[in-house]
């Protein structure tokens, strides 16, 4: 069983590879994160300030232009990358580690604890994801941890009833039943046995669920509560520039263009993972839910 | 026999022509009273109430209201429901001369001086005076000496300039509207209230016994409360507005240079940098003084407001009598000078950089302004984070003082210079943000000097100086520039444009060709 497991993922990364789009997609977003990761070793000065030359074009010097403090804004894309993988790779973590156990325990165990934990889902996925994002902000205040906190709770719901889906269709399944007939505990069962055979939907959703994280950052950004400046942010950036649509409008295009593609990219590549998936496993409905999560 | 014949037709023919005449001034008023004007504003009003002197109900006071005086764009003042005014020996009261055919828009009713003293009274009202009432400070009681005279006394001898500042600054109300002024409005304007449509749009429609002859000229005005200055912009730009008003410099600049007409008055305002002494590392003056030479006032001016305005060391437009232009040169942005400063303040670099700037997070120019001065003070050792706060969060924190520093406009800076003392963080008394009592007792007394120094030009001008010594060494308001509020963009063929001392919208002279 341990033997197969790598060999799956190798053979999924290849079918992977073979998709076209997932590998433009994966080449894309393996230069943005090596990018964002080792910005700080590139000759870019994301905040220094050259307002005699604010608002230029692009040109050889600034390639994606300045904006209204003269600052470079290919430098500030760059860091705004930093920012918005930042707020996403949070986020996923955060709504996985609370959703996936909160599946987990509400497919295993059923009865009770599966009605409290899925009307607590329910209550979550109630409220518009960023009207919730917008009331944490307001409690916890203006910072990327709490940008990355709000953008992380709204993704819960969606962890946990991928999760339960996919446990409730294992639990009654042989090598489950196996397990438990050897005595094993029910920790056991949920995360040695159940949970390793439910990860290909739950995948699939993190990868969704990052490009929705970074466009909700953005959005936060663009309404002025999401990361505060002088850090850099895609979203604070479409938000500045657009004021300077007339005059620039390079400001705001090309960090538009920078966050269109990551999320393209993100999004064809969770659904080229989805169908691999989906033709190398007997899962079809979890990860026809996962992408079903994904779109809303 | 024919002079019998034409001795009944002459009164006859003389009575046609009077009526010709008649019918023709009627014509010709209600040509000239056609149509409407369309404004474009970015705020809904919040009340009718003159005296709530507020930039959000600048489009509509002086179409609703008028004052007792006016000053000219160079600050001369003229007559206007005063017809004259005469300063007493000694200082120490005014006595005004009235219009007598002056009515009340809304009811008809004529204007007399029971309703300038029923406005006085409401001014010196605590609770009703609202933004009039610190100005009411220096009046002791008035008296009515006639249906159109009336004569208002002072504590202590009060100079020129002060004195017709006040009767600018007054507005008279209908005494019995007073009571509901705040939702309906009861002035001798050019224009009377049609229509009010909260978030929407209000509309005027001409004072038809306004006493200025041949005004107003539009027989409607019809302001559009739009979300945005972009979006005000595109309205002119298609021709759905006929102005723009109050909407933001750049936008103002791009627009003019696109063939619109840019109207600036001449009652701009000052930013200034505002201080918090109460709170460290504030409270330490040496690292205060720093800032006079921490602000790159060029950079600012041109980041924030397209370099709309000028300059300045002192919160003064530079119409003010105490305007002194030679300290902005001396406190020119200078980082090695304010690091001298800085070092010799005895602070370590963590308590200087142990506050945050507060921002106004709804106004683009406030952010950029204060990120350009965060990138000033990172060149001279101090890191500090932007506070960005939305709307009545931010208000809620700038007048209660709950700030260390934070940028805002100040008014008032082209009348009498203890008129300064009206805005907040200069207050003499009751002061929002220091408190009682004031930490800055030097500032008061200057305050006071000012106010009370009747001499010699050469008096005068030192108790200015001494003014400006004492605001740039206490260091609790740093001014970086002036700028314009209640900008106007309209398009070519508006015409008739009369500027206000407070760059107030007043309507009643324009009109579109």
């Amino acid at each position: 069983m341990s033997r197969k497991a790598p060999r799956r993922s190798l053979l999924a990364l290849r079918a992977l590879l073979r998709d076209r789009g997932a590998l433009v997609s994966l080449g894309f977003l393996s230069i943005l994160v090596a990018m964002a990761a080792g910005a700080g070793l590139l000759p870019i000065e994301p905040m220094r300030q050259n307002i005699l030359h604010a608002l230029e074009a692009p040109s050889a010097s600034n390639w994606f232009g300045t904006d209204e403090l003269g600052r470079d804004i290919l430098a500030r894309v760059i860091y705004g990358a930093r920012t918005s993988l930042q707020t996403a790779g949070g986020a996923v973590a955060i709504a996985a580690c609370i959703g996936i156990p909160m599946g987990l325990i509400a497919g295993y165990y059923g009865g009770w604890r599966d009605a409290v934990l899925m009307r607590m889902v329910d209550v979550l996925l109630a409220l518009p994801g960023i009207l919730f994002a917008m009331a944490i902000i307001a409690v916890l205040g203006r910072s990327q941890m709490a940008a990355l906190v709000a953008v992380g709770i709204t993704g819960i719901p969606n962890f946990a009833r991928i999760t339960r889906a996919q446990v409730l269709s294992l639990r009654s399944r042989d090598f489950v039943t196996a397990v438990e007939a050897f005595g094993a505990s029910s920790q056991y069962a949920m995360f040695r046995t159940v949970l390793p055979n439910a990860w290909s939907p739950i995948l699939v959703q993190a990868i969704v669920l990052a490009s929705l994280a970074i466009l909700l950052e953005a959005a936060l950004a663009f309404l002025g509560i999401g990361v505060p400046p002088p850090t850099p942010s895609w979203g604070e950036m479409l938000r500045t520039g657009k004021n300077y649509l007339h005059e620039a409008p390079h400001y705001a295009i090309l960090p538009g263009v920078a966050l269109t593609l990551t999320i393209l990219a993100f999004d064809t590549l969770g659904r080229a993972l989805a169908r691999v998936l989906e033709d190398r496993h007997d899962s079809g409905a979890g990860l026809a839910a996962a992408k079903e999560e994904g779109g809303r | 026999m024919r002079q019998r014949l034409f001795g009944w037709a002459r009164p006859l023919g003389l009575a046609a022509a009077a009526a010709a005449m008649i019918f023709a001034a009627d014509v010709q008023r209600a040509e000239a009273q056609s149509g409407t004007l369309r404004v474009a504003v970015l705020n809904d009003m919040t009340n009718f109430d003159p005296m709530q002197f507020s930039t959000v109900n600048f489009f509509l006071i002086k179409n609703l209201y008028d004052s007792l005086i006016e000053y000219t764009e160079d600050g001369q003042a003229v007559p206007s429901l005063a017809t004259g005014w005469e300063i007493g020996d000694g200082n120490t009261s005014v006595t005004v001369t009235l219009r007598d055919d002056v009515t009340f828009g809304a009811t008809g009713s004529a204007f007399t001086a029971e309703d300038v003293a029923a406005t006085w009274a409401k001014a010196a009202d605590p609770t009703l005076g609202r933004n009039v009432y610190a100005t009411m400070g220096i009046v002791r009681d008035w008296e009515v000496n006639g249906p159109h005279s009336i004569t208002l006394n002072f504590n202590n001898p009060v100079p020129d300039r002060q004195i017709l500042d006040l009767l600018q600054f007054t507005l008279p109300l209908e005494a019995a509207g007073i009571e509901t002024i705040d939702t309906i409005p009861a002035g001798t304007g050019a224009y009377v209230l049609k229509e009010r449509l909260v978030g929407q749009r209000v509309v005027l429609e001409a004072n038809p016994n306004y006493w200025r002859e041949g005004e107003p000229k539009m027989a409607e005005v019809e302001f559009t409360i739009f979300s945005d200055d972009a979006s005000a912009a595109a309205a002119l730009e298609s021709g759905a507005v006929d102005l723009t008003y109050m909407g933001q410099s750049r936008t103002a600049v791009r627009l003019g240079n696109a063939g619109f007409q840019v109207i600036a008055g001449p009652g701009k305002l000052v930013q200034v940098f505002r201080i918090n002494t109460t709170r460290a590392p504030f409270d330490n003056s040496e690292f205060r003084q720093a800032f006079n030479f921490l602000m790159n006032r060029a950079g600012i001016l041109r980041v924030g407001y397209a370099d709309l305005g000028e300059v300045t060391a002192l919160p003064w437009a530079p119409a003010s009598p105490a305007a002194d232009p030679s300290f902005n040169e001396e406190f020119a942005y200078d980082i090695a000078k304010a690091q001298e400063m800085l070092a010799a303040s005895g602070l370590s670099a963590a308590a200087m950089s142990d506050w945050r700037l507060l921002v106004n997070g709804s106004d683009e120019a406030s952010t950029a302004i204060s990120q350009v001065v965060q990138g000033s003070l990172a060149e001279a050792g101090i890191n500090i984070d932007l506070d960005i706060r939305q709307g009545a969060e931010f208000i809620d924190a700038l007048l209660s003082g709950d700030f260390h520093a934070v940028f805002g406009g100040v008014g008032n800076v082209q009348k009498f210079p203890s008129r300064l003392a009206t805005n907040s963080i200069y207050r003499t008394a009751n002061n929002p943000v220091f408190g009682e009592p004031h930490p800055h007792p030097r500032y008061v007394d200057a305050i006071a000097r000012v106010d009370t120094t009747i001499g010699t030009p050469e008096e005068v001008q030192a108790a200015y100086d001494n003014l400006n010594r004492v605001m740039v060494e206490e260091a609790f308001g740093i001014a970086t520039n002036s700028y314009e509020t209640g900008l106007i963009v309209a398009a070519p063929n508006v015409e008739g444009f009369i500027l206000d001392m407070d760059n107030l919208l007043v309507a009643r002279g324009l009109s579109v060709r």
